[in-house]
């Protein structure tokens, strides 16, 4: 397979960091998507704590039923309408937020934290230990990784933790590269000589003054794929290998949604709007922290 | 370039024992009762291992997995626990329809993308590059199953303008099979009304698929085009007063779309494995709803086949990009 | 429709392909070139040919148009009507059933079917024992069944079997010859898979799995009384709102997995019938009466007036609530028992003798991943627990998984959704599986047991009068309403619809979505 040619560049150092911060922040109001971006992430985030909360009905959040008043068209009492057990469609729609937002981003972290302990150790290793963790990698990548998440998912069985995990292990290849092209590139900078001159240990040296370093590079990668996580997670749900019920899930209300439509097809709108919307703006986001953090990434 | 060709194929090797061993190792070392599923509720422990034995799922993995190699070097690919039927037939079978609607995606992505791409390049910052530039992010945060399920509500619930699902309605007799690609094979036997009617089922699976890569190819030909034009060889031809078509379609087309072409090769793969949820959404007869289905089940041959054979052409797929990739840019050697 | 477009000008083209889209958008249109074809929409593929091994409805459907069976089921309430025998004769105590075959019956291959095959299915289905064979497991010995000549056969039972007419439908007769021509090493499972060897009124002609099955009539149908068919497709369509969407389109005639929310939507389309009957299949939720606080029988009794059974009929759509143990309707099933139905009163007096009587406590309840159904009813139950202060934790579960739960009282889960679906219209069926302590450890009844209903159940079983076995599923009734194992919940009505073209259709309520298509006609 084609090596991506890996983003590395000299990192500011510590003393004019505040400075670049702030022309960052600068660039980053300049552009408007981004802003849009910052500003959509900022009310998914916003749900995502306090959904649960401001749910008109909080009461079918928690698997409350009201089998008399199904299917209800949207209206001011239920501006969604009502499912198939007479639950508040926008009440589950909030408190979903959290689910795929802590999801995603749990997909996303233990996905960096696999891929940076694998691509650290080989571009910092280099050698045998090198070529055996990339040639992996490249493995995993070459399986669908839908495919595989859903094979884990399913031979763990439903519920959060489940379905997390196994997106997470499709998920990490692509920061074990990143993570290594970064080292590699790092490896050799001057203050790498310096700190291995003055008899720094290769621990040291690796967590103290290499990774450090790749932060920037993979906060962009994170935030711009925190969408697609959201997206994966989602694909599960709908799927039917997702969350536990009574919780709140959109790939599973979308994929309960389904078989009622072309009547009923209220109760799909709340859950798809909510994820494209959700997805917009990570990515909106993530492209423009790209432009301040990670100025060579833009492809 | 034949030593370069060579070393590739030789290549492939490590990648499909590869595969194989962390499939299976999926496969065989998670919990999950694959038995007792396939032998159905009124099974008696005496039934269940007689199937776990037919199957040979009471022997040690690395027994399993010596017989499942061995049999692969025949083209073998196990049998179905729950259908018994063999694993290779079945994909046989669903992969040309996977095919035909990636193929028909990617079309739809490289027809409009590379135009609309170069096009936003050309007209770079003024109102049509910022509205393409919106439209191509909506495009790629858009979940593929809810873009399918509102195409669906429209166009085949409420306006009954196009089927439902499915690659052909059950009265209409596929044509000969030549390619597997029902369109193509309709057109080979010559039968137009089969054609428009297969045309009709792929039309929205095939645009729910195509919006993604779409959006991607758009933005990274607009970049390269943006790139390419600001190149030196560019201003000369300007300068020299060429034609602005020529230098269009020459110059910066040409250029710009071989660094496109990684794209196009990176998403076929991804498209391949990204069908599942199209497919469940329409009812389409391919590899993803055979995988799925296989899953659900906790059915592993069909599935650690499908990751083999995906994961296969996906690989064949970069090595023809690279080779794509030399015969549009000659500077590109092979080492 | 194969034009030489070489000569088409682009005018005629296009007109062509507007020709071309018209006629794709309402292709049932076309059917009419291709002879009498039945279009049946389902979601469940057909695992395989076997009449000796393949199992579940779609496998039912396929089954009992190409294969025989000695008897057929029919009408409504279901009675035993000729298959391949004509005519058959019992004895006095119930034990001797002897077949008279019908001259005319031939296999498919043109040859006579004799007594001889009818020995070897059912001894090849007992020596297999796989598919339907449990039916007969223990009541047929295959060392007992004589060929008197070659158009009778004997059966002597090994004990009386009141519902042995109701199971025969079930058991098919393959053609001994051809099995035995392609037997291989494992009985001809292989051959079978996909080939077959019956005398049943259709052929297999194609089929795609995944995507159809397609029927073909017998050129040599010999079964008295057939429609103008010429042909069925059995049609995968996964989703139900997909089925009932085609069925409006008219591009299937028959869809047989609607849910009730799809029977609502289908009121009044034109052109379609709908068929909403109750059928013998019993929704209830199992209770772990051995081990774990549900042990308490007070707090079964709490729980069982706790739950809100106008919910769970509201979520079921067409259905109605159960009345005891048995399905409404059946042979002994008795209309006006004293069940619980909600009452918070009583459901507190009750916890207040228990051992919890402040509640508390979290109990857990399984279900099949994706029952869409069984989903509804977890979240009914969460709810009505709530009354009690009881917490309940639903865990969706892969069906073998649950299988593998009921294995002991132990690993039984607080509470178990089950369908049980009457294979064959006698309350034997249910009661023995459900409630008979010889299915512990088995998904239909994993712990509950109780000496007394035991006893009622076999002397049901092995009793022949009618009247007499009335009064015994009565006190079988009492008996394990008073155990309260189960909280009673609903028969689903089989929901099925058709196009008015299907003609001459009947509905029998055991098995009805695995349709017997020859006395249908499409006109």
């Amino acid at each position: 397979m084609s090596d991506v040619a890996d983003i590395s560049m000299p990192h500011a150092e510590a003393a004019p960091r505040r400075e670049g911060l702030a022309r960052g922040w600068f660039r980053f109001r300049q552009s408007r998507l981004s802003m849009v971006g910052a500003a959509l992430t900022f009310v998914v985030l916003f749900f995502a704590v306090f959904g649960m909360m401001l749910a008109p009905y909080p009461e079918h959040v928690a698997g409350g039923i009201e089998t008399g008043l199904r299917f209800l068209p949207p209206s001011w009492a239920h501006p969604f309408g009502t499912n198939e057990l007479g639950q508040d469609v926008l009440s589950l729609t909030m408190a979903g937020t959290t689910v795929s937002v802590l999801a995603g981003f749990g997909v996303v972290l233990i996905g960096t934290l696999i891929g940076t302990v694998m691509g650290g150790i080989a571009g910092f290793a280099g050698g045998w230990l090198d070529e055996i963790l990339m040639r992996f990698t490249d493995l995993t990548l070459t399986i669908p990784s839908l495919i595989l998440a859903m094979a884990i998912a399913a031979a763990l069985g439903p519920g959060f933790e489940n379905m997390v995990l196994a997106i997470s292990l499709s998920w990490w290849p692509g920061y074990a590269r990143l993570v290594r092209g970064e080292v590699i590139g790092a490896r050799e900078e001057v203050y790498v000589t310096a700190a291995r001159a003055i008899g720094a240990s290769p621990t040291r040296v690796l967590f103290r003054h290499i990774l450090p370093n790749c932060v920037s590079p993979i906060i962009v990668k994170m935030s711009l794929d925190m969408g697609f996580a959201i997206l994966t997670v989602a694909g599960l749900g709908f799927i039917g290998i997702g969350v536990r019920p009574p919780t709140p899930e959109w790939g599973t209300m979308l994929s309960n949604a389904r078989s009622y439509m072309p009547d009923i097809w209220w109760t799909a709108m709340a859950p798809g709007t909510a994820m494209f919307l959700t997805v917009v703006g990570f990515n909106l986001l993530g492209d423009g922290l790209r432009d301040i953090l990670d100025p060579k990434g833009r492809r | 370039m034949l030593l370069f060709l060579v070393r590739r194929i030789l290549l492939l090797i490590p990648v499909i024992i590869g595969l194989t061993i962390i499939m299976f190792a999926i496969a065989r070392l998670l919990p999950g009762d694959p038995v007792g599923l396939a032998a159905g509720p009124n099974a008696t422990q005496v039934e269940r291992e007689a199937l776990a034995q037919e199957f040979g799922l009471d022997r040690p993995v690395w027994g399993q997995y010596a017989t499942y190699v061995t049999g692969l070097m025949q083209g073998d690919l196990g049998r179905s626990l729950l259908t018994r039927r063999p694993v290779a037939a079945d994909i046989a079978s669903y992969l040309p329809a996977t095919l035909e609607l990636v193929f028909a995606a990617m079309a739809i992505a490289i027809v409009v993308g590379v135009p609309l791409g170069l096009l936003t390049a050309i007209w770079r910052n003024r109102w049509p590059d910022y509205l393409s530039q919106v439209v191509a992010i909506g495009a790629i945060s858009m979940p593929r199953f809810f873009l399918g399920l509102l195409l669906q509500l429209v166009f085949a619930m409420w306006l009954l303008w196009l089927p439902l699902g499915g690659r052909l309605p059950i009265v209409v007799m596929p044509p000969p099979f030549v390619t597997g690609f029902i369109t193509v094979d309709a057109l080979i036997a010559g039968d137009f009304s089969t054609f428009v009617t297969a045309l009709k089922h792929l039309a929205m699976p095939a645009i729910a698929l195509s919006l993604s890569p779409l959006a991607t190819i758009m933005r990274m030909m607009r970049s390269s085009s943006i790139e390419v034009m600001a190149q030196d060889y560019v201003m000369t031809a300007r300068a020299l007063g060429l034609p602005r078509r020529k230098i269009l379609t020459r110059a910066i087309a040409r250029n710009a779309f071989s660094a496109t072409l990684t794209v196009i090769g990176l998403y076929f793969g991804w498209l391949l494995g990204g069908t599942v949820l199209v497919e469940t959404v329409f009812d389409w007869p391919g590899l993803g709803l055979y995988a799925t289905k296989a899953i659900v089940s906790q059915d592993m041959m069909p599935v650690i086949g499908v990751a083999l054979v995906i994961g296969l052409i996906f690989v064949m797929a970069n090595l023809l990009i690279d080779l794509a990739y030399g015969l549009i840019n000659p500077k590109v050697r092979y080492a | 429709m194969t034009p030489d477009l070489t000569s088409l000008t682009r005018r005629s083209l296009l007109a062509l392909a507007g020709a071309g889209l018209a006629a794709a958008s309402f292709p049932a249109r076309l059917s009419a070139q291709s002879g009498k074809i039945l279009i049946i929409a389902s979601n469940q593929d057909i695992p395989n040919f076997d009449p000796h091994t393949a199992s579940g409805y779609s496998a039912a459907f396929l089954l009992r148009n190409v294969y025989d069976p000695l008897v057929r089921v029919s009408g409504n309430p279901p009675e035993a009507v000729p298959g391949l025998a004509e005519s058959w004769q019992v004895s006095e105590d119930g034990t001797e059933y002897t077949f008279n075959l019908n001259p005319e019956a031939t296999f498919h291959s043109g040859n006579k079917v004799t007594a001889d095959d009818v020995v070897y299915s059912f001894t090849r289905a007992a020596g297999l024992a796989k598919g339907n064979s449990w039916m007969i497991r223990d009541i047929v010995d295959p060392g007992r069944i004589e060929a008197v000549d070659e158009g009778t056969v004997k059966f002597t039972l090994a004990m009386p079997f009141a519902a042995f007419l109701a199971v025969l439908p079930w058991q098919f007769i393959v053609e001994k010859a051809a099995v035995e021509a392609n037997l291989g090493e494992d009985q001809g499972q292989t051959w079978l898979m996909t080939n077959v060897a019956g005398s049943g009124p259709f052929t297999v002609a194609r089929y795609e799995p995944g995507t159809l099955y397609q029927l073909a009539r017998a050129e040599n149908a010999w079964q008295p009384g057939g429609g103008n068919l010429d042909g069925v497709i059995w049609q995968l369509l996964r989703e139900t709102a997909t089925q009932r969407l085609a069925l409006q389109r008219g591009e299937v005639h028959i869809a047989v997995d609607l849910t009730s929310e799809d029977m609502d939507a289908l009121e009044g389309a034109p052109g379609v019938v709908r068929i909403i009957e109750p059928e013998y299949r019993t929704f209830s939720i199992k209770m772990n009466t051995e081990s774990g606080p549900l042990s308490d029988i007070n707090l079964r009794k709490a729980v069982s007036y706790a739950v809100n059974y106008e919910a769970l009929v509201e979520a079921a759509g067409y259905a109605e609530l159960m009345v005891g143990p048995l399905p409404n309707g059946i042979l002994g099933h008795n209309p006006d028992l004293d069940v619980p139905r909600q009452d918070l009163e009583k459901a507190k007096e009750y916890l207040a003798q228990s051992e919890h009587p402040d509640g508390g406590i979290t109990l857990r309840m399984v279900h099949v991943t994706g029952l869409e159904q069984q989903r509804r009813f977890s979240l009914i139950m969460l709810d009505s627990l709530k009354a009690l202060n009881i917490d309940l934790e639903i865990q969706p579960m892969a069906w073998p998984d649950m299988v593998a739960a009921s294995a002991s009282p132990e690993t039984f889960p607080d509470f178990f959704p089950v369908y049980q679906t009457a294979n064959y219209g006698d309350p034997d069926n249910i009661a023995f599986a459900a409630y008979h302590s010889a299915s512990n450890g088995n998904w239909q009844n994993a712990v509950y047991s109780s000496p007394e209903v035991d006893a009622l159940i076999e002397e049901g079983r092995t009793t022949i009068d009618p009247d007499a076995r009335v009064e015994i599923y009565r006190r079988f009734q009492e008996a394990v309403v008073a155990d309260a194992p189960d909280v009673f919940g609903v028969l689903e009505m089989r929901k099925l619809a058709m196009r008015e073209a299907v003609e001459n259709y009947n509905f029998t309520p055991v098995a009805s979505n695995a349709i017997y298509c020859w006395p249908l006609s499409l006109n």
